[in-house]
């Protein structure tokens, strides 16, 4: 049956300046040149992954097509390769975590572990899958719902991978997230977990002392003792032992990648037509988590290089690519969720900030000292963590700073506790900073409904 | 005869296609015909009786904005724009002293909340429930046997409101049913269901605080038993429309259209 497909395509004008732009270097101290990537996302992976080159409307992940910005490519190249990736690392005997609860990725990182979020691993599961159209992969997406639900519980969001790990189709090792106030769903997947088949999957659960402990010492200990554990429970897997010294250095690494976020956020809100569109911009702020690729030095390179780019265009004054001149600015709230940046920017608007993982992104941890200690303070303190009233003045401030004309708060359905929270953080911010808000339940699906759209845009129409 | 400079709006909803024709601000043409399944055919479909009914052509078409959940199929328009925003300018255009919306359309239902330009300061909307949609209220006239236009004047004839309970198309149908099984009116039972729509869409309203003068838009509009029951369940006074509100979306969008051509001269 011919593939009725529209397929992006990198146009061959664009290779020159982009492989004279910096290689990539690895966790492993391996690298890949910028000509390798140009290779790899021109030939190769057009054809392993063409559901990724659907360049439809309807694809709200296509590529950006941004294509002088060289960090844009970057961050394709590090998702495509996902598979790859963490095959080799699974060949060195690297174990992989499954995390959920919002939390920064170092301690994983420095007991030798691979951290993932659901996001990453739904990635992975979806590099698996070679050769499908744009509409295959969302019917595939659809059936690995079905399996989501009845591997944990059809009350949840279902955006958690966890189906893979139950299946065996990700090797991953561990289940370990930490029991924070933001998921509902950890407590649905921990729960089925302790049932379910895949017992050699390790199990460790991060207690987080909940609401407002930030300020209490024994808090701080506690979950410093809980960080300690869990960084022990990884040690068995690579039969190493982790030292003080190790987690220091890895909180020193994963500070550069908060801090260079924090960075290119202050330029990119800046200018009153952004230098880059909305999912380029969430591509480099997301990096500075040191989650999204599996791989934090690898991130840290794209994200030194990115800097620069962004610098150089706040500078000249480029428009990001797709954007109106002064588009109206959202801010988004919730999680694990985003509307189209392509179709917000198509009516006129851009999507300029997130409260989700910038909380985290943006804390920084303390360097010097017990870094346990340092590492459990920060963690306790992160802003999206708070009761409503904390958590609104800091979104609050995010909001003044990104300069944001609107709040846009998206929850997947089954989220419980953001779906509680939204109408009274909302509340909140409007009180705060006086700007209009709209609240969208989003029920999970491969495609955003028309509907789910349509107000999006008659949000930005309305800014 | 001069050349005249017309605008259109067209509002492709999931029930009717509605379209305006415009020119200095006055209208000059409208039809409404039934939304088949070819989205693009609807929209030509609509401007063509449009433009019959103004006595112009293509040609005399300076701007043309598509709304309606058909706009995404629109290649005869030079903008889209939601239907929320279209519905705002055109209550504004019907009834400038609008501040709240009430917007019944075929598949959704939404609240509107005006600043004094006709701009959206707010909205709330309404698509995951049947409650107040032409759709249920079609699927009640069938089940009553009558058609759409002749529900509201039934209920006016009522001598009691039944409680009806349900809401959701497949519930309220088989509770109907029960009710004319165990000999109730029929007017008394269509009544009874004005009133559950107008409690279940009251909540959305408070959300976006009606203030008055409330406009009642869409199709739904035309149906006088659904208006009175708004009224007595939120409790304020509906305006008496000088156009018919099931073309305040295709206005809107005739509105835009035309500032929209003046904008880019
Ligand atoms: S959407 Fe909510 S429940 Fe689902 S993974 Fe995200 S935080 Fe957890």
């Amino acid at each position: 049956m011919a593939i009725n497909q529209d397929l992006f395509h990198y146009p061959e004008a664009a290779k020159e300046l982009f492989i004279r732009t910096e290689d990539i270097t690895f966790r492993d101290g391996t690298r890949v040149s910028a000509e390798e990537i140009w290779e790899f996302l021109t030939k190769e992976a057009p054809v392993r992954f063409p559901h990724a080159f659907d360049n439809g409307r309807y694809n709200r992940n296509r590529i950006s097509g941004d294509i002088a910005l060289p960090y844009s490519l970057k961050d394709e190249y590090l998702s495509l390769t996902f598979n790859d990736r963490m095959l080799k690392a699974k060949q060195k005997g690297i174990p992989v975590a499954f995390v959920q609860g919002g939390q920064c990725v170092d301690p994983y990182y420095a007991a030798g572990a691979i951290a993932l979020r659901p996001a990453s691993v739904n990635q992975w599961a979806a590099c698996q899958r070679e050769g499908v159209t744009f509409t295959q992969a969302q019917v595939l997406r659809e059936d690995d719902k079905e399996r989501a639900s009845q591997s944990i519980s059809f009350e949840v969001c279902n955006t958690a991978g966890y189906e893979y790990i139950q299946e065996g189709s990700l090797p991953v090792d561990m289940i370990a997230p930490y029991s924070c106030l933001r998921c509902s769903d950890v407590s649905y997947s921990l729960e089925a977990h302790r049932h379910g088949k895949r017992q050699d999957v390790k199990l460790f659960l991060g207690d987080f002392p909940m609401a407002d402990q930030k300020n209490k010492e024994w808090a701080v200990e506690y979950f410093a003792e809980n960080i300690k554990r869990l960084i022990r429970s990884i040690d068995e897997l690579t039969g190493r032992e982790t030292t003080e010294e190790d987690l220091r250095k890895e909180i020193i690494l994963h500070n550069e990648g908060r801090r260079l976020s924090r960075e290119i956020a202050e330029l990119w809100w800046a200018p009153d037509t952004p230098p880059t569109n909305g999912k380029d911009r969430r591509a480099i702020l997301q990096m500075g988590g040191m989650e999204v690729h599996g791989d934090p030095e690898a991130s840290l390179c794209v994200l030194r290089e990115g800097k620069r780019f962004i610098e150089e265009r706040v500078r000249k004054g480029v428009k990001g690519h797709g954007l109106i001149d002064k588009p109206a600015r959202i801010f988004l709230c919730g999680s694990c969720v985003f509307p189209s940046d392509y179709r917000i920017e198509e009516g006129g608007g851009v999507i300029v900030g997130t409260d989700n993982h910038w909380s985290n992104i943006s804390t920084l941890v303390e360097e010097t000292g017990d870094p346990y200690y340092n590492l459990a303070k920060a963690t306790l303190s992160y802003p999206y963590e708070q009761n409503v009233y904390e958590r609104a003045k800091w979104t609050a401030e995010q909001i003044r700073k990104s300069r944001a004309d609107g709040v846009l708060f998206m929850y997947n359905w089954g989220c419980n506790t953001q779906s509680a929270m939204a109408r009274m953080l909302c509340d909140e911010i409007k009180k705060l900073v006086n700007v209009p808000t709209l609240i969208i339940e989003h029920e999970f699906q491969a495609s955003q409904s028309e509907q789910l759209l349509n107000r999006v845009s008659a949000f930005v129409e309305m800014l | 005869m001069s050349k005249v400079t017309a605008f259109a709006g067209v509002d492709v909803g999931s029930l009717g296609t509605k379209t305006v024709i415009m020119a200095e601000g006055e209208i000059i043409g409208s039809a409404i015909i039934r939304t088949g399944i070819n989205t693009e055919e609807n929209g030509w479909n609509g401007l063509n009786a449009a433009l019959e009914n103004a006595g112009l052509t293509r040609d005399d078409l300076a701007y043309v904005v598509a709304t309606g959940y058909g706009r995404i199929s629109a290649p005869y328009a030079n903008k889209t724009v939601t239907e929320i925003t279209c519905h705002a300018k055109g209550a504004h255009y019907i009834h400038p002293q609008t501040k709240t919306i009430i917007d019944m359309g075929g598949q959704d239902c939404k609240a509107i909340r005006l600043d004094d330009d006709g701009n959206v300061a707010d909205f709330a909307m309404n698509d995951k429930c049947a409650a107040g949609t032409g759709r249920f209220l079609e699927v009640m006239a069938n089940v009553f046997k009558v058609s759409l236009d002749e529900l509201g004047p039934l209920s006016l004839s009522a001598t009691e409101v039944l409680p009806v309970s349900s809401t959701c198309t497949v519930f309220a149908e088989s509770e109907t049913v029960s009710l004319l099984a165990r000999g109730e009116k029929p007017e008394n039972i269509i009544v009874g269901i004005h009133h559950a729509i107008s409690k279940r869409v009251g909540g959305m309203f408070s959300r976006v605080g009606v203030q008055n003068d409330v406009f009642f838009s869409g199709g739904v509009a035309k149906n006088v038993g659904m208006r009175k029951a708004l009224e007595e369940a939120l409790q304020i006074k509906i305006v008496e429309p000088r156009k018919d509100p099931q073309l305040a979306g295709a206005i809107g969008a005739a509105v835009i259209a035309e500032s929209a051509w003046k904008r880019g001269r």
